[in-house]
């Protein structure tokens, strides 16, 4: 029974949440782009900014001493430091409990617990276990003997990129695991009458059958993944030196720490103006590939 | 062929035990969390750290309770998480029934808009955020939070309860209605009870983001409505980081979500996805 026609309820349902939504973003739009075209600085009172029109974007993009492509470079590396490993990760994971029975749910209700615990008391935790004497070196202790600095330089963007893994690894494991459950059993035993071995049925019926899901997983935790900030924060606060200064980060240092509000509300520009883009290329791009398949 | 079965049998048991143990690895770091709230000074340091062989204080809860008036935060927290879903709750049941249940011009394009607009990262206009908060005089005030968070709640709800409508036949409000129910009537008796179990699972995800957010949170607010996930700053002192507090907060404030998360269990991988995939 889906109306046709002229009928008003559907608008007059509609618009309270459209209007409180739309009031809210286009609100604090306004205010983001009015104050990326000031010099105002933290502290000062949010009016007394003096408009510079694009010389922050100007120098952000090109100056010299902007850091901001760095830490663009650093958020594409945190991306698919995450991504990659989650998926193939989540899918080995996924295909284990598939053909699991009798634990399945226990596993599955376990699962959740990393994706539900609040980030930034999962960041200070993080911490702790990283710190020299902690759970990680104990573990690297005990298997290679040697204890490493993840609190240095070379290590911290990577202890970052573990915590996310081990959060977000069970995402893709439910997704998948769900997706694999649907899958129909007579191509298997249609494949298995062909002589196919397991490698084969997984190559050819279980992956491009999956194709889809594996890209909406992808896609979502993209939109995601650009935008942490609070475990980061909780960890190394961008540090040490600018190790762990991924975009959201940037935005946090230029604006808190530098007191830019200029600088930093242009940043913050940057940034949506790059998590739409690209989200709208991947969802193009999985609109292709699953086209093609 | 018996030798090949066995062979199989133990394969089957090897890979049954390895799934185990991904399975506890996941689970271990919390687990070593909550232990962790339980020990003293000393036993969180020790190295090799200890894992179940100590011996159990509540002094770290009591430290919380009594210098951090913990339960301070924990009821802005609720407050602050329940009104949000509440109003979140009120403006989307609406909206989703007019997505399911009419045709009507541009009704694709506006579910789009809808999730378009969820895509803002908070991170990039909390700042400014924070001068609209301080231009209306709202900066550290609870409505304030429950107001920004409609921005992203709405369009999650609107999301995840589409499907929990649709699965219901509008066969059975068309009957109500011609046994003289208006539409409105047909809706409240009919299918609002049907929709009953996803309105509660989505509500309860929604709490969890709310409860669970962290840079909205921690940079509208200072001392009035200051949320759970925001007290890390307190324990990071001149001396160190009081560690044992410090766990023993976060066991207490992650363990309302791990409850309602096991709750909405079968609900997760709708959850997760927007309501794009029905979960197992």
């Amino acid at each position: 029974m889906t109306s046709r026609g002229t009928s008003r309820a559907p608008l007059l349902l509609i618009t309270p949440a459209f209007a409180v939504v739309f009031v809210l973003a286009a609100y604090s739009l306004f205010w983001l782009i009015q104050l990326s075209l000031t010099d105002l600085t933290f502290g000062q009172p949010f009016d007394q900014g003096v408009p510079v029109g694009l010389e922050n974007f100007r120098w952000l993009l090109f100056d010299p001493s902007s850091t901001f492509w760095p830490a663009a470079r650093l958020t594409g590396i945190y991306v698919l430091g995450t991504l990659v490993p989650e998926l193939v990760l989540g899918l080995g994971i996924a295909l284990l409990l598939n053909r699991q029975m009798r634990l399945r749910s226990v596993y599955t209700a376990a699962l959740i617990i990393p994706i539900v615990l609040m980030p930034a008391m999962v960041g200070m935790i993080a911490r702790l276990y990283f710190s020299h004497d902690g759970l990680i070196n104990f573990g690297i202790e005990t298997l290679a003997g040697v204890k490493l600095n993840w609190g240095g330089r070379e290590l911290a963007l990577m202890a970052v990129i573990l915590v996310d893994i081990w959060e977000w690894t069970p995402f893709f494991i439910l997704i998948l695991l769900a997706g694999l459950q649907t899958l129909p059993v007579e191509a298997y035993e249609a494949a298995k009458v062909d002589g196919a071995s397991n490698w084969q049925a997984f190559r050819h019926i279980t992956l491009p059958m999956l194709l889809p899901l594996i890209l909406t997983a992808l896609v979502l935790r993209f939109m995601d993944v650009l935008r942490i900030f609070d475990v980061i924060f909780a960890m190394f606060g961008g540090g040490p030196g600018t190790a762990t200064t991924t975009l959201p980060l940037y935005i946090y240092r230029t604006t808190m720490l530098a007191e830019d509000v200029g600088r930093g509300s242009a940043a913050s520009v940057m940034l949506i103006v790059m998590i739409v883009a690209s989200t709208l290329l991947l969802v193009r791009l999985r609109q292709r590939v699953m086209f093609q398949a | 062929m018996a030798g090949r079965t066995t062979m199989a049998r133990l394969g089957n048991g090897l890979l049954d035990l390895f799934t185990f143990l991904i399975v506890a690895g996941f689970l271990f770091p919390y687990l070593f969390m909550v232990s962790t709230a339980f020990k003293s000074r000393l036993e969180t340091f020790a190295y090799p750290p200890v894992w179940l062989d100590f011996k159990p204080t509540f002094e770290n809860f009591s430290n919380i309770f009594s210098d951090l008036n913990i339960l301070f935060y924990m009821q802005n927290s609720a407050i602050i998480a329940i009104a949000s879903t509440f109003l979140t709750m009120l403006v989307a049941v609406p909206a989703t029934y007019a997505f399911a249940r009419f045709d009507f011009r541009l009704k694709e394009a506006a579910a789009f808009a809808f999730l378009g607009l969820q895509m803002v990262p908070g991170i990039s206009i909390v700042f400014a955020l924070f001068f609209v908060a301080q231009s209306l005089g709202l900066y550290d005030t609870h409505i304030f939070l429950i107001l920004v968070y409609l921005l992203w709640n709405i369009p999650y709800a609107i999301w995840m309860l589409r499907g929990f409508v649709q699965a219901i036949p509008a066969d059975l409000e068309e009957a109500a209605m011609i046994d003289g129910c208006t539409r409105f009537q047909a809706f409240l008796k009919i299918t609002l009870p049907l929709m009953m179990g996803g309105l509660a699972a989505t509500s309860i995800l929604i709490f969890i983001g709310v409860w669970n957010e962290f840079s909205l949170a921690f940079f509208l607010t200072s001392l009035q409505s200051r949320t759970m996930p925001t007290t890390i700053g307190f324990f990071m002192t001149h001396s160190g980081i009081k560690w044992g507090p410090m766990f023993a907060t976060a066991t207490l404030g992650t363990l309302p979500v791990v409850v309602f998360g096991l709750i909405v269990r079968r609900h997760f991988v709708s959850a997760l996805t927007f309501g794009a995939v029905k979960g197992g």
